[in-house]
């Protein structure tokens, strides 16, 4: 039976894709749709080429990737509009944009926020994650982000009402959804 | 629909819109299912298609040639092979593991449509978690029928927040949803809506604290080709009034006859075992008399 081809392009694309399907489905489990030791920057385009289009909206501070995203022809959009926004390197100055991001609301909640953010998968602090996709509990050290970004979390999420977040270093990808219930230990 | 569908995982049982896309299938023929299966199947997947249980039913066979042909992916009838299932009004009797993905076709997405036919108001009441009217409705039917009367399509809730209709999947495989390793994802291709069950979540059917869910009853039901007992059987009349049972599960009841035969096959453990118990001890609870 002749199928139709699938081109490299498609076929990274649904790599990128059915990883991070897994790190939703899965949170608080690494996924590894990259080769190891790429580029933080790279990761997120990546992401990017599956997250956004013409459709969509988007949002990063950061020059480079800005530039990058920006060829996709979605829409640039302030912090507290942009349905994706990207951060490859989140720091204290980003968080007030974080707290303005769209939650959803109880309509609507799909109408929230996707946030990327770059961050180091070792040491820093450990959170005990729980909820949907985690049997019990999951330990997870991370990294390179501020601590007040977890207070954020927790303040900004009233479930349904919430954003979503991938956190992704340079090889691997993790998935928080809303439902996930971060504790820090 | 693949950003959809992350939206979707990440508010369990909450009914994500989507743009449904034509395709050269009709409306109501398993379109939501197809298109979430496209988006999804990759060069390393093993996709199985089945239609009420059945392998080789015309829509199953028809939808799996579809797949097969569009993307080049393999396809199978032997449910511990799939990484992606795509079904119609059924869940396989083996239990499903981590990283598979269960796709289900849904005619009906909304469940409050037996009581609120405005979807607007529907839309509200999920908003505001108000299913007082879905609980009446149930209320109604025992009063009146001394029974839940509702059959496949029971409503759930998932996550502790949004009801969900489980697609027509008979009450036999509702429980199979609750903290299931797999991850569920059900789209209407017609109703441009698709929702999820991740995996390890809790999906509970509505029940009453002295009345409870019950699935349906196999007892004494054989089925006549494998001799397997307490899973779902399809009634077979007979020409002389008689009725045989038949595994509504085909690809379940191939492998059974196969290692009948003595034939080597891996036969996987099921969510019922041989006497019925479903395999989450405790969740499906002991029948109590409403009198």
């Amino acid at each position: 039976m002749q199928s139709v081809p699938i081109d490299a392009r498609e076929r990274r694309f649904q790599a990128v894709f059915s990883a991070m399907l897994a790190a939703f489905s899965y949170p608080g489990r690494l996924q590894a749709p990259w080769p190891a030791a790429t580029p933080c920057i790279d990761a997120c385009t990546a992401i990017a080429d599956v997250l956004i289009d013409l459709e969509t909206s988007f949002y990063t501070p950061d020059a480079e990737l800005h530039q990058r995203l920006i060829r996709t022809g979605a829409r640039v959009k302030p912090p507290e509009q942009a349905d994706y926004q990207f951060y490859p390197l989140l720091s204290e100055a980003n968080l007030p944009a974080l707290q303005a991001a769209p939650v959803g609301s109880y309509l609507y909640p799909d109408h929230a926020a996707t946030l990327v953010i770059g961050c180091l998968f070792a040491a820093g602090l450990t959170l005990r994650l729980q909820g949907p996709g985690i049997q019990s509990t999951i330990e997870q050290p991370i990294d390179q982000l501020p601590a007040a970004f977890w207070t954020l979390r927790t303040q900004v999420i009233q479930y349904p009402r919430g954003w979503d977040v991938f956190l992704l270093d340079g090889s691997r990808l993790l998935g928080l959804p809303r439902t996930t219930h971060a504790e820090i230990l | 629909m693949r950003r959809r569908l992350l939206k979707a995982v990440a508010l369990p049982g909450y009914q994500v819109p989507y743009a449904s896309r034509e395709l050269p299938i009709a409306r109501g023929w398993g379109t939501g299912g197809l298109q979430v299966t496209l988006s999804l199947v990759g060069p390393c997947d093993c996709i199985k298609v089945i239609d009420q249980g059945a392998d080789d039913s015309v829509n199953a066979a028809n939808l799996r040639r579809f797949i097969a042909r569009m993307t080049g992916v393999e396809t199978t009838t032997d449910a511990l092979q799939a990484t992606l299932i795509q079904s119609r009004h059924r869940i396989p009797e083996e239990r499903l593991r981590e990283g598979q993905i269960l796709v289900l076709q849904v005619p009906s997405p909304e469940p409050l449509l037996p009581v609120q036919p405005d979807l607007a108001k529907a839309r509200e009441m999920h908003a505001d978690a108000d299913y007082a009217l879905m609980w009446l409705s149930l209320y109604e039917q025992l009063v009146q029928y001394g029974t839940f009367t509702t059959g496949a399509e029971y409503p759930v809730l998932v996550h502790g927040r949004y009801l969900m209709s489980p697609s027509p999947i008979p009450r036999w495989d509702t429980p199979m949803l609750h903290q299931a390793a797999h991850v569920t994802l059900l789209a209407a291709g017609r109703e441009k809506r698709l929702y999820a069950v991740p995996p390890y979540t809790d999906v509970y059917p509505l029940e009453f604290e002295d009345v409870h869910f019950r699935v349906e009853s196999q007892q004494g039901r054989v089925c006549y080709q494998t001799g397997a007992r307490h899973k779902l059987m399809n009634e077979l009349p007979q020409p002389d009034g008689q009725v045989r049972y038949q595994l509504s599960d085909s690809g379940y009841a191939t492998k059974l006859w196969q290692h009948q035969q003595g034939d080597t096959v891996t036969i996987g453990a099921t969510y019922y075992d041989d006497a019925g118990n479903f395999y989450h001890r405790g969740y499906l609870k002991p029948d109590t008399d409403p009198a």
